[in-house]
């Protein structure tokens, strides 16, 4: 389709008046690709004259019929029309809520949704398609909003037709006339703090002839968030203004929240299958560097385009942004989407999992054939760094086995489990195992360690070796014993109580 | 004129209880107002934006409350729900009100009336004598903290306001003078409900074709909008995005109002 | 003392006024009645004719906007100073006027309604019609007061802020009623395709 449009816009410069009326085209592009050069080429500016005369003529094409778009919460995207079709008046019905969700686990925070979700409903349409969008403003709702959609050609994208008090339902129409994956976000004043709230979403805008047909197709939005307490700080976290302005995101994630994409609400696969990513990036302020551990995508759509490159690792989505992502999963395992921008992922949420379920591969991946011990020439061994900058620790009331429970629970849903999982299974070959975790069982003083200094190298946990690094975590002495507590009395592990003296012995280095 | 002799009816019957009636009448207005000295102040929006004199007024410590409205429909039926022209208020007027004449459930009687039309509203302060407060009025009361005519600069001020904006709304909402009471005496700015102002359409954030009406359009576009010295903005634009987003019939959940008198000029 | 002096004047001026300030919306709502007692029944809840204000038109003659029922009317808000905005919002007016059927403007009222009242006395809007031309047969200028204008522009969606004491920045939208005073269309922006607006005006003058 590139070459074509290439080629389209070189035949329209030089023979703009040339007019050839066909209408069966697209059948006969797809195919053909064992011409020789020259006859390919000559094919192409054949073709695309008849094209490019076909795009301009159906601008005017008639409305083939009314429909209620459908409208889904992330991650999942509406059907599509498996052929080509006439295009359609769309009525899209869009309810602005503002409310309550959790972040993480104990962090709430007030969002401002197009739907109820963030990111926002998705929309699918197709060029030429003529939308009647509705903007409806829940009268619940303590502020005034709109919507810019970046697949509008007018004014503000929508924004002034649609600016809407509580209680209120306003109602513009457009035709779509670039085909392409769209950015929609609220543009009321100030829009910083309406993004940052999470006011975006995507609208996807179907060519005329559709899409190729895949066997998987999701939805995931990048967004970062602003809160007044720091990244785990419990509670209802008001909006922080200031570290928006200086860009100092406390959480960087997908769909809105940390866990949208992570243990049960993974999306998933089977082996063999096609999977088709729409992903976009609200900001309002971070570019992201998104890529998926383990897989390599066959195509992208740059910038949600129509240009598309091939075998890409990491793909920039950038703020207001988006791509279409394609490639195969050719074996099973869980599969980690981030923002290698890698510190957000790990430390501020930027994670997701894509489980692909089915038969391994070794011809494709092996897993580990052999190990040994390498010991290079005068080498040292290596260790983190710990620049000493640890927290000196706060003398505390000593805490009851519920309270370091309930505290654990919370302090492993925020910062262990995107790795360790929800019932501390780990994911293999990545992260090991807490659960029934003879490494774990083995010895607390090594484990109280390795939250408070990290860990890197290979270890062997349940038989298996795993060699990645976990970082050291930010927690204080009860927080520590809090966890380790909860993990040692859950998951078949052997109920140990941990004290905070016992954290800030480690801590102090005996 | 049978509302009129109502109230010469009433006004009667203080006149024979209390013999001096005017003051009586006049001294519990003026003890539910609060004197506002006025100033200079600069408005928000606008590049043609220059400092405004205010001059001194009184305003309601309070918003309007749902029994005080009770009673203004009482005496001006053709301001009841089902009385009153769409022109003036749309289908959603005192909806939440059982009848005409009765609050009902989700009306406490010493809540902030709201669903209230800004003609609803400005019949009703006329109809004290008094008359809703301009931008420049509303504004420059509402930039006081508790012990300060101008708090703006305070960083718990804007966190304040800021805190509430974000809040869906609750509903009903709570009494008036519930909330935060300033150095003027006023309650509940920026803190319980939004509230109408006299000229809420001076806010020019559509439809303006005028070059230098531009900043304007930064109600929209975040182009220029706000810059890092001047944060305070942020509470202020969606103050004045609220109220552009509103016509004179529309009636809102959380949208009540207060009203001011001005000082006639002494001769 | 003198602040006690000063609050019973104050309070004095405010009993004074008890009796009198609600009195004329009752007595406006009277006149209205009585005035056009045969057909008030019949006016669309949302007709602008409900709008109880005094106007002044350019030959110094009082209305009511009642006064323009019967006839399809075109409606903007001006100020005769304005430099930039009004000249053109009035030639647009003039644009739509002319794609009216000669036949038919008797049948349509060309309403300009100042946003200046202060200074757009029937003087000023007089001249101001001589100089723009505007055959006064079917045009009518407006002068009232500003709590009128302001009821009136809210009630249209219309925005304009003072900028000094000559200047207004204001939306520039006119508007299109049908006979019985409830708004059809609105057209905002200047310079726009007067297609639409005339389409709907000549749709209302076939009725």
């Amino acid at each position: 389709m590139q070459i074509i449009k290439i080629a389209c816009k070189f035949v329209k410069k030089i023979k703009r008046s040339f007019i050839i009326k066909y209408n069966f085209i697209t059948l006969i592009t797809n195919s053909n690709c064992s011409f020789t050069m020259k006859k390919i080429l000559w094919f192409f500016i054949c073709v695309s004259l008849v094209s490019c005369k076909d795009n301009t003529m159906q601008y005017s094409d008639v409305i083939g019929g009314v429909r209620e778009a459908e409208l889904t919460s992330p991650p999942h995207v509406p059907m599509t029309d498996k052929s080509m079709r006439h295009p359609l008046k769309q009525i899209v019905k869009l309810e602005i809520i503002e409310k309550v969700m959790e972040m993480t686990d104990g962090v709430e925070y007030t969002y401002w949704t197009f739907g109820g979700t963030v990111p926002g409903s998705f929309i699918r349409v197709r060029e030429g398609d003529e939308v009647e969008f509705h903007l409806k403003n829940h009268p619940d709702n303590k502020l005034p909003h709109n919507i810019d959609l970046h697949a509008v050609t007018g004014e503000g994208g929508g924004a002034a037709s649609s600016f809407t008090a509580p209680g209120h339902e306003t109602v513009f129409s457009f035709k779509v006339l670039n085909p392409g994956l769209y950015v929609y976000h609220c543009a009321t004043a100030p829009v910083g703090m309406h993004i940052a709230n999470g006011m975006y979403g995507l609208i996807m805008v179907e060519p005329r002839e559709g899409m190729s047909e895949v066997d998987r197709e999701y939805y995931v939005m990048q967004g970062d968030f602003y809160t007044k307490g720091a990244n785990g700080e419990t509670g209802l976290q008001p909006f922080d203004m200031n570290k928006a302005v200086s860009e100092d995101a406390d959480y960087v994630v997908f769909n809105g929240a940390m866990n949208s994409l992570i243990g049960d609400n993974a999306i998933t696969a089977n082996v063999g299958e096609t999977v088709r990513l729409f992903v976009g990036n609200g900001g309002p302020n971070l570019v992201s560097s998104f890529h998926v551990i383990g897989e390599i995508f066959d195509k992208v759509h740059i910038e949600g385009g129509s240009m598309v490159n091939y075998d890409v690792q990491t793909t920039l989505i950038p703020a207001g942004g988006a791509a279409i992502i394609e490639f195969k999963v050719d074996v099973p395992g869980t599969f980690i989407l981030v923002d290698h921008s890698i510190f957000r992922a790990f430390n501020k949420g930027a994670l997701g999992m894509l489980k692909v379920e089915g038969e391994e591969d070794k011809s494709i991946y092996s897993g580990t054939i052999q190990e040994g011990i390498y010991k290079p020439e005068g080498g040292t061994i290596q260790e983190m760094p710990d620049d000493g900058s640890a927290k000196t620790p706060v003398k505390t009331a000593a805490l009851s086995f519920q309270e370091k429970m309930e505290m654990g629970q919370r302090v492993y849903n925020s910062t262990c489990m995107p790795c360790h999982q929800q019932t501390g299974q780990g994911v293999p070959n990545a992260f090991p195992p807490l659960a029934k975790s003879d490494y774990f069982n083995a010895d607390m003083d090594r484990a109280i360690d390795i939250v408070l200094n990290g860990k890197s190298g290979e270890i062997t946990v349940n038989g298996k070796k795993y060699n990645s690094i976990m970082t050291r975590q930010v927690l204080n002495d009860n927080e520590v014993a809090s966890v380790l507590t909860f993990i040692s009395n859950n998951w078949g592990n052997d109920k140990e109580e941990v004290s905070a003296s016992d954290v800030a012995r480690i801590r102090s280095g005996h | 004129m049978l509302q009129c002799t109502n109230i010469l009816k009433r006004l009667i019957s203080i006149l024979i209880t209390a013999s001096i009636c005017c003051n009586v009448h006049a001294q519990t207005a003026i003890a539910d107002m609060a004197f506002i000295e006025g100033g200079i102040y600069t408005p928000l929006y606008g590049n043609d934006s220059v400092p405004v004199q205010v001059k001194p007024f009184y305003m309601d410590i309070a918003p309007v409350t749902n029994q005080q409205f009770l009673e203004f429909v009482e005496q001006y039926p053709k301001w009841q729900r089902d009385n009153t022209k769409r022109l003036f208020a749309d289908e959603m007027y005192l909806s939440h009100w059982k009848n005409n004449t009765e609050l009902g459930n989700n009306a406490p009687s010493n809540a902030p009336v709201t669903h209230v039309s800004w003609f609803a509203a400005k019949a009703y302060c006329e109809c004290q004598q008094k008359t809703l407060p301009s931008i420049d009025e509303w504004e420059i009361v509402a930039m006081a903290g508790a012990d300060k005519k101008d708090a703006r600069k305070e960083e718990n001020y804007n966190q304040r306001i800021l805190d509430w904006y974000e809040k869906p709304s609750s509903f009903p909402p709570k009494e008036v003078k519930s909330t935060f009471k300033n150095y003027w005496g006023v309650y509940d700015l920026n803190s319980l409900i939004w509230e109408w102002t006299y000229d809420f359409n001076s806010v020019l954030i559509s439809g303006e074709s005028r070059k230098d009406g531009a900043v304007d359009r930064n109600l929209f576009c975040s182009a220029g909008a706000v810059g890092a010295t001047d944060l305070m903005n942020y509470a202020a634009f969606l103050r004045y995005a609220f109220r552009g987003s509103l016509k004179a019939n529309y009636n809102i959940k959380n949208l009540g109002f207060r009203c001011v008198k001005r000082i006639p000029l002494k001769k | 003392m003198r602040y006690k002096y000063f609050l019973q004047l104050l309070t004095f001026i405010g009993c004074s006024m008890l009796f009198s300030a609600c009195e004329p919306q009752e007595l406006q709502q009277k006149t209205l009645e009585t005035s056009t007692q045969t057909v008030e029944e019949e006016l669309p809840d949302l007709s602008i004719f409900h709008l109880p204000s005094k106007w002044a038109t350019q030959s110094n003659d009082t209305i009511e906007l009642v006064d323009l029922r019967g006839k399809v009317t075109v409606l903007a808000l001006i100020f005769t100073s304005c430099q930039y905005a009004c000249p053109r919002l009035v030639a647009d007016m003039k644009g739509i006027e002319e794609e009216v059927a000669a036949n038919k403007r008797s049948e349509t009222n060309f309403v300009l309604v100042s946003i200046d009242p202060e200074n757009d006395t029937p003087e000023v809007l007089h001249q101001f019609a001589e100089e723009k031309e505007l055959d006064l047969s079917h045009w009518t200028l407006l002068q009232g007061t500003p709590d009128s204008v302001l009821e009136l522009a809210v009630t249209l969606g219309v925005k304009y802020r003072k900028v000094s004491a000559i200047d207004f920045s204001h939306s520039n939208i006119i508007s299109v009623f049908e006979p019985n005073g409830e708004l059809v269309f609105q057209q905002d922006g200047f310079g726009a395709d007067n297609t639409d607006i005339v389409g709907h005006i000549n749709e209302l003058l076939k009725k």
